[in-house]
């Protein structure tokens, strides 16, 4: 019954969809279903992208990832600083070769953060909650005594290019989320290290017990979650031109958010890629149409918390639709069989 | 003809099935009476109409002479109907006074909470049936025996006619056990009638007077004890006749596959050393407590040794990681099915393959899903697991299925020494006789079964020679061969 | 974390910055921080709440906390009345605010982080929507003599008056209520029950609708009143000033020994978690080391405060006897 319950999701999820482009579509019929929006849509959707699966990764297990913002944040100045330190002032004329040098500077730095979460959690068996909230005050206040608060700027075209380019006519970002979540998804559903990682979410006692090694696993998930965060960083970089200690802070709830939409069950072990992708498409589909409205953006920040609950409501309604139309399957097919019997 | 509580004609069918069908059933004042049936016999079922969770389709139900065909759950505690669940229901992280006290307070329903009260309550239900358990501890921090008894001091709080136990002493240690049927027989001197819900047909004999037999949601027989034999029960139980044979090993004792000299480790087991050979099945047994699954633990990596030596093979082996006693050849089907052994909501065929995900990976190194779905279904007919699709989740499956996918996982790694504690803890009569075939069948094709039980029968009937443990060392090695359950029993509670 | 510990751990620091800068252990020094972490400290005891009910952290304190401090300021503004009335008014309108909280969670059966997202984006949102963000730099003179009601009054040696302001008191007062409602009354013991099992809980008979949405009335009350600490402080209303908090908040509280799971927690350990923090940053201030490196030295501290507690935690379980063996 594990395969109807997670097609069940992704099917509400996909009529949902459907439903808040045709309100969009109404709402906004002259900027919403433009090609134009589209683009635009594609280029801001990666960056909660990354940072929604970064934290499903490590929802998987039963845990979350709540430094997965200041992670990002964190890349992007150590990012900078190796730029600094190559290119000095003529950093925003580098090439290419000086930008991937300083880009593997910042991604090292994320995985070693990942490292130092999957430590504490995995060896010391420190509650994830616990151990990322330590990680993320403690990487807020490094990212602020290292910027001292300024916005830092000036980036190389490649960069930039991540960011902000295209490719055969695709946004970039875009076409990264896709090899992204295709590697994914293969990541997760064909090896050693993914199988594991649900069984071991559903019950880690039993993992340990079935030959998995369950410190290994959740050090590499972690590793893994911060390698989102990195990602989300350089993405951040290429479209802001700028890195600060705290871009992105409200990020965190809204990935939460979006696991808790996409079907993620915050005990672990369940979990679809393909579900966290639904909801996010829905949250950029929400966030832009409301702001094409134009309208007060506190007014739209309030908006955003009705429809959360609105989303909730409709999980919740659904959820006992269709257990009771389980209900009503179990019983006809027992009928169906006590008559040929 | 005083009986507290009486059933006529119930039936209950849910989705379709037929839970309980037309059973008749009757409790006296101060009766001990016991329940038994296999899984899906209606025994819980039964509980919950008399409890009041559950109403039934058709039926009558009397308390105390008087018609009561709707007991509602609150109103069933009015009349003095109260059950202790298996899970006992306690509050792990409120004191052992409070979790007394607790329901007769909420009753009272009084604001203010006056300890000097609360210790009141708790104290009086604790002298009801004279234990003494420290007020002021946690009760997540007691053992599961000083739980149930804090669990039945709840249930004294309030006016209490009719206790029901379910499967109340699954996982006691000896004097726990003692200690409990004790309390029921004090219980029953103050007119208090207790149901038991129970497996373990030993205690169900040494206290019950009456025995309901349920089987297939009917009542097959209600009986005095003194009617009744194990065989005639298992065969109301199971509708069949079941005879035990005895294992032997089958031609010559093969090489020796483990030997273990010396083990110890702090607090759970010391200077531990014995053999193990191929073809054979060498069982432990010993009260709970005396450091059998400690020592099955120290194999399987889990809680390694401090010190001694392990050869597998001849080899001299160092174990402290599951993997590397994986590595070794060593598997271990756990005590604690449900949380150890087998991860509840994933499907049948992934926890099956749980332990070898690293042998199914294909040419570019991901797994294979065909090699996956191949390995799931070949284990699933080896092993005769009844599932309609690999798919659904292992908690839909009885728990004799359920242990067949759990030694279907470790067979699929390719044993050469299987360590079974407790297989068939929880199991119906009929399937724990299909593992103990399953079992057997291993060893004659050459493995090194070790097995622990807690049920001398099933110790002495499966084994070539047993081991007894006591206070975490070996005390005597027996050959099974011209020894009697009884006689085997005669010794461990002597502590030999 | 052991209260013990944490004590120690305090008093560690205390020692610490007071060889640094002596002025720490001054009257003046401990009642000015005292006043200042009063807000956190009230809105840590409703958090100490909802941990022990168990589930999720609820995030919406702060939002709530903002809103009122907007509406009681404005509102005395307009129709002037006493200092108690507009506590009273404050604690109410916070309760309400929670109310939606609780109701929602209970009947949506919904984790309560998710919930109070949205009601902190609502509240906050509405909140800028309604008063298009302005400040609010003058506030009713009620509450500038609230905040100059001083108790052991003293004057400082440039000549300026200090004393205990009435604001640790009222968090004192919220901590001696949290530690009522949950030792002596049956519902506190209840939030317990279920915060530890809450099928049994249901079981028993509690009324677990009524206990949850009552943890949530309090968080909103006690954001409320320390909505009106606040005002009384500043003196003036920015609206952005108390959300960003709620984290800080939360580690407080875990700090002090509420366990994440649900069903333990304490008024003291909640007391001595804020007390950390209070006693971090302010010694951070007096030893002049640049504001930059609070969260990082804050960061620290909380890092291996729960790694240690957690490994005292793994060697126990590690450890644990099972057998009594003979010999």
């Amino acid at each position: 019954m594990k395969g109807m319950r997670r097609a069940s999701t992704e099917r509400s999820l996909l009529i949902i969809l459907v439903g808040i482009v045709i309100l969009m579509t109404i709402l906004n019929p002259k900027r919403f279903p433009t090609v134009r929006n589209l683009i635009s849509m594609s280029y801001q959707l990666p960056i909660i992208a990354f940072l929604s699966i970064g934290m499903m990764i490590t929802m998987l297990s039963g845990g979350i990832n709540l430094a997965i913002v200041a992670t990002a944040n964190f890349t992007g100045i150590v990012t900078v600083l190796f730029l600094k330190a190559m290119a000095g002032a003529g950093a925003a004329d580098a090439g290419v070769g000086v930008a991937l040098a300083a880009m593997a500077g910042g991604l090292v730095a994320a995985l070693l953060v990942g490292a130092l979460m999957g430590y504490l959690i995995a060896w010391i068996e420190v509650p994830a909650i616990l151990a990322t909230l330590g990680v993320l005050t403690l990487l807020g206040g490094v990212n602020v005594v290292i910027t001292r608060g300024y916005t830092l700027s000036g980036f190389p075209a490649f960069l930039l290019g991540i960011g902000n380019g295209t490719l055969w006519g695709i946004p970039m970002p875009f076409l990264i989320l896709i090899v992204v979540c295709l590697i994914l998804a293969v990541i997760l559903n064909r090896t050693v290290f993914g199988v594991s990682l649900y069984l071991l979410g559903s019950n880690p006692v039993a993992a340990r017990f079935s030959n998995i090694n369950v410190r290994s696993v959740l050090m590499r998930e972690y590793i893994l979650s911060a390698f989102f965060s990195a990602l989300t960083a350089f993405i951040m970089m290429g479209q802001l031109n700028s890195v600060k200690a705290n871009y992105a802070e409200s990020f965190l709830l809204v990935s939460v958010l979006a696991c808790f939409l996409g079907g993620v069950d915050p005990f672990g072990g369940a979990g679809k890629l393909s579900g966290m992708v639904l909801a996010v498409v829905i949250l950029q589909l929400i966030s832009t149409g409301v702001n094409l409205l134009r309208m007060d953006p506190f007014f739209i920040q309030a908006m955003w918390g009705f429809i959360i609950i609105v989303l909730v409501a409709v999980n919740h309604v659904s959820a006992r639709w269709r257990e009771a139309r389980r209900m009503r399957a179990v019983r006809s097919a027992q009928e169906r069989a006590a008559d040929k019997g | 003809m005083n009986d507290f509580l009486e059933l006529r004609g119930i039936s209950k069918s849910f989705v379709g099935v037929q839970a309980l069908n037309d059973v008749d059933f009757s409790i006296r004042a101060g009766e001990i009476h016991c329940l038994v049936g296999e899984n899906g016999s209606g025994k819980s079922t039964l509980i919950k109409i008399i409890s009041g969770v559950l109403h039934p389709d058709s039926g009558e139900i009397w308390v105390e002479a008087r018609r009561a065909d709707h007991l509602e759950a609150m109103a069933s505690l009015g009349r003095g109907i109260h059950v202790i669940y298996q899970d006992l229901s306690l509050f792990p992280n409120l004191t052992v006074a409070e979790n007394i006290a607790i329901s007769e307070l909420q009753a009272r329903g009084r604001s203010l909470i006056e300890w000097r009260l609360v210790r009141r309550i708790a104290r009086a239900a604790m002298d009801r049936i004279k234990v003494d358990i420290p007020l002021h501890q946690l009760a997540g921090e007691l053992p599961i025996g000083l739980q149930q008894l804090v669990a039945i001091c709840r249930a004294l709080t309030s006016e209490l006619k009719l206790l029901i136990l379910d499967e109340p002493t699954s996982s006691l240690p000896k004097r726990d056990i003692d200690n409990l049927l004790g309390v029921v027989r004090d219980l029953q001197s103050a007119g208090i009638a207790i149901l038991f819900v129970s497996h373990k047909l030993n205690e169900i004999f040494e206290v019950a007077e009456r025995i309901t037999v349920l089987r297939d949601g009917r009542n097959v027989g209600t009986l005095p004890r003194a009617d009744l034999t194990n065989d005639k029960l298992i065969s109301l139980m199971t509708g069949r006749t079941i005879t035990e044979t005895r294992f032997s090993i089958s031609g010559e004792r093969g090489r020796t596959l483990l030997e273990v000299r010396g083990l110890s480790r702090k607090g759970n087991f010391r200077d531990v050393s014995f053999e193990l050979h191929a073809g054979e099945i060498l069982g432990i047994t010993g009260l709970i407590g005396s450091g059998r699954t400690e020592l099955a633990l120290a194999l399987f990596g889990i809680s390694p040794a401090d010190s001694g030596d392990i050869f597998v093979e001849g080899r001299r082996t160092r174990i402290s990681s599951v993997q590397d006693a994986v590595k070794a050849g060593i598997a271990y089907v756990p005590e604690n099915r449900l949380v150890q052994g087998l991860i509840m909501k994933q499907p049948v065929g992934d926890n099956i393959i749980a332990a070898i995900l690293k042998r199914l990976l294909d040419r570019l190194g991901l797994v294979d899903p065909a090699r996956r779905r191949q390995t799931a279904a070949r284990w699933i007919g080896k092993l005769d697991i009844r599932v309609s699709d690999p798919a659904v989740m292992v908690q839909t499956l009885s728990g004799g299925n359920q242990q067949r996918v759990v030694i279907a996982k470790w067979l699929a790694a390719d044993p050469k020494i299987l360590i079974l504690d407790g297989p068939t803890v929880g199991i119906d009569v009929m399937a724990k006789g299909a593992i103990h075939d399953i079992i057997r069948d291993l060893a004659s094709r050459g493995m090194g079964v070790l097995l622990i039980s807690d049920e001398i029968p099933e110790a002495v009937n499966n084994s070539s020679r047993l081991l007894l443990m006591r206070s975490g060392r070996i005390r005597s090695e027996l050959s099974t061969e011209n020894v009697q359950p009884p006689e085997v029993q005669k010794l461990v509670e002597a502590g030999k | 974390m052991n209260e013990t510990y944490l004590a120690v751990l305090i008093l560690l620091i205390c020692v610490i910055i007071s060889v640094a800068n002596p002025s720490f252990l001054t009257a003046e020094n401990i009642f000015g921080f005292l006043k200042s972490s009063s807000m956190l400290g009230i809105m840590a005891v409703g958090t100490l709440f909802v941990l022990i009910l168990g589930g999720t952290p609820d995030v919406s304190f702060t939002a709530i906390a903002q809103v009122v401090e907007y509406a009681v300021t404005v509102m005395t503004l307009a129709w002037g009345g006493n200092i108690v009335l507009a506590i009273i008014v404050a604690g109410l309108l916070g309760a309400v605010m929670g109310l939606v909280n609780g109701i929602v969670i209970h009947y949506f059966r919904v984790p309560t982080i998710i919930v109070t997202i949205a009601t902190f984006n609502i509240y906050f949102g509405m909140m800028y929507v309604i008063t298009g963000g302005k400040l609010i730099n003058n506030v009713h003179p009620m509450l500038k003599q609230f905040s100059a009601v001083m108790l052991f009054p003293a004057t400082s040696r440039i000549g300026s008056l200090y004393g205990l302001t009435l604001h640790p008191l009222i968090w004192l007062g919220a901590l001696v209520l949290g530690w009522f409602i949950l030792r002596r009354t049956f519902l506190g013991r209840s939030i317990c029950a279920m915060g530890g099992n809450e099928t049994a809980a249901e079981r028993v008979g509690i009324r677990t609708m009524l206990t949850r949405v009552f943890v949530f009335c309090f968080v909103g009350f006690l954001s409320g009143i320390a909505a009106v600490v606040h005002v009384s402080i500043v003196q003036s209303v920015v609206p952005n000033i108390i959300v960003g908090k709620e984290l800080a908040v939360i580690a407080a509280v875990v700090i002090g020994g509420a366990s994440v799971f649900g069903g333990r927690g304490t008024l003291t350990g909640t007391f001595l978690g804020v007390l950390l923090f209070a006693v971090m940053n302010n010694g951070l201030t007096l030893m002049n080391i640049s504001s930059y490196w609070n969260d990082v030295t804050i960061g620290v501290v909380i890092t291996l405060a729960v790694t240690i507690s957690a490994y005292q935690q793994l060697r126990q379980t590690r450890r644990r006897v099972n057998v009594k063996v003979e010999g």
